[in-house]
């Protein structure tokens, strides 16, 4: 019981790790916070909505996303965010650095 | 207002106003998309929630509002990690100087009842720990909220900026850069004006003697009416140098404007110092403020004694102030101001 709870604790911190990552990766495209959340989920990456969205606002603060309100097929105005270049940018050096770092990872765990 | 909307704006009332509109226009967009997906899944399934049972759902599973506000938040706190060093260290200090002065206050005032021993001793003992607590916990409290204050004021990027400096171990052997504004002088400086500033306008009392005489307490200020004349330039003195010092906290670099303004409080507080101590005595303990003492009968004498504390205090005041003056005109004019 008491290691179900530290191994908890410590996959919350990978995944705080590289959840920017996997964000990042999934908006080349524009989406608003629920698509993408059902973009990440349906990839296998659950997350919780309260992660989520205070991730999207720091990263839109960081200037790696950018975002506007939008109303599209429905009356409802939804917040959309896509990558901004400065995002491409980190996103490409991250994608490297975490190739590095798999490899690293799976060879050291095989 | 529908039971959605009451949940968002139980969550905005966590935020800070500057983010909550914003954030509860992008929750209720999402609550409702939520909704009408589930809505849109459990068509024609009997057991699906429907109307505000399904609603009542949805936010049960979104969180409690306060939890939900907070993981947009992060941790806020009253004096942060960047500040707290100096204000452990200003506290230790100010600690240090409540309980030094009161110690030697109890040693002076139970010396002169000569309370050592029997109830009275407890009696004496008693009530001088409750002043003595009382003392600490205002100076505390006083502290904390000037540096509440700062850490309030003081803008992020400034703390970005002094976490984000490469460190070089060779700064070790480098002399400091004297156009450098030292933060824990500025803060510290802030920290005893103030406190003097609430000591004596608002508890000017506290400057006093505890007698214990027949088993009854009296307590005789000592500070004289000469004293409060000197009191609107003093504060305004302890104004604006608290108003320097924050300016200087801002600035973190001398320049030739502060080390003017610097120059100008400096002399006006000797110019005070002077004036105040060649003028009436600053304490008053005459013959008619302790009838009924054990000191009655010694009244003028000790009135001489005491006078010599506020007298070694303002000397302390010229000679530091000349001193302070001599060195801020010295790089007043050897200095190359930098633009940092």
């Amino acid at each position: 019981m008491e290691n179900d709870e530290l191994v908890q604790n410590m996959l919350l911190e990978l995944r705080r790790g590289f959840l920017s990552l996997a964000v990042l990766s999934q908006l080349s495209k524009e989406e608003y916070g629920y698509s993408l959340l059902k973009a990440l989920s349906d990839q296998g990456m659950e997350i919780n909505q309260s992660t989520l969205y205070p991730l999207l606002r720091r990263l839109e603060s960081q200037g790696l996303l950018q975002s506007d309100w939008r109303i599209m097929d429905e009356a409802r105005p939804r917040r959309y965010y896509v990558i901004s270049t400065q995002g491409k940018a980190v996103l490409s050096k991250l994608k490297k650095e975490w190739s590095v770092m798999s490899e690293t990872m799976s060879k050291m765990l095989s | 207002m529908n039971l959605l909307e009451k949940y968002v704006a139980e969550v905005g009332k966590y935020l800070p106003r500057k983010q909550r509109a914003d954030i509860e226009k992008e929750l209720k967009s999402t609550l409702e998309d939520m909704l009408e997906e589930r809505n849109q899944a459990g068509a024609g399934n009997a057991s699906s929630l429907q109307g505000e049972a399904a609603v009542v759902a949805l936010l049960k599973e979104y969180g409690e509002p306060r939890k939900v506000a907070e993981s947009y938040i992060g941790p806020r706190y009253l004096i942060g990690p960047r500040l707290y060093p100096i204000f452990e260290l200003i506290v230790k200090i100010v600690m240090a100087a409540v309980l030094g002065a009161g110690l030697l206050g109890y040693g002076v005032s139970a010396a002169i009842t000569k309370s050592f021993a029997g109830t009275e001793f407890f009696s004496f003992l008693g009530q001088f720990w409750l002043g003595l607590l009382g003392g600490m916990m205002n100076a505390f409290g006083s502290i904390v909220i000037v540096f509440a204050i700062i850490e309030r004021v003081m803008p992020a990027k400034e703390i970005e900026k002094e976490t984000a400096e490469e460190w070089n171990p060779a700064d070790l052997a480098k002399e400091p850069d004297p156009d450098e504004v030292k933060m824990s002088e500025a803060i510290g400086t802030i920290i005893v004006t103030l406190a003097g500033l609430i000591i004596f306008n608002l508890y000017p009392n506290v400057v006093g003697i505890f007698f214990n005489t027949d088993g009854k307490w009296t307590f005789i200020p000592m500070l004289s009416d000469a004293f409060f004349t000197y009191l609107p330039w003093i504060n305004l003195l302890g104004v604006l140098q608290i108003v320097f010092n924050a300016y200087q906290l801002r600035q973190r670099v001398w320049t030739m404007f502060t080390r003017i303004c610097n120059i100008v409080i400096e002399v006006s507080s000797i110019a005070l110092a002077i004036v105040m101590l060649s003028g009436p005595s600053l304490i008053d303990l005459s013959a008619g403020k302790l009838a009924g003492t054990p000191l009655a009968d010694a009244a003028d004498v000790f009135s001489k004694v005491m006078n010599f504390a506020p007298a070694i205090a303002l000397i302390v005041v010229i000679i530091v102030g000349c001193i302070e003056v001599a060195q801020t005109a010295y790089r007043l004019f050897n200095s190359n101001y930098k633009t940092k």
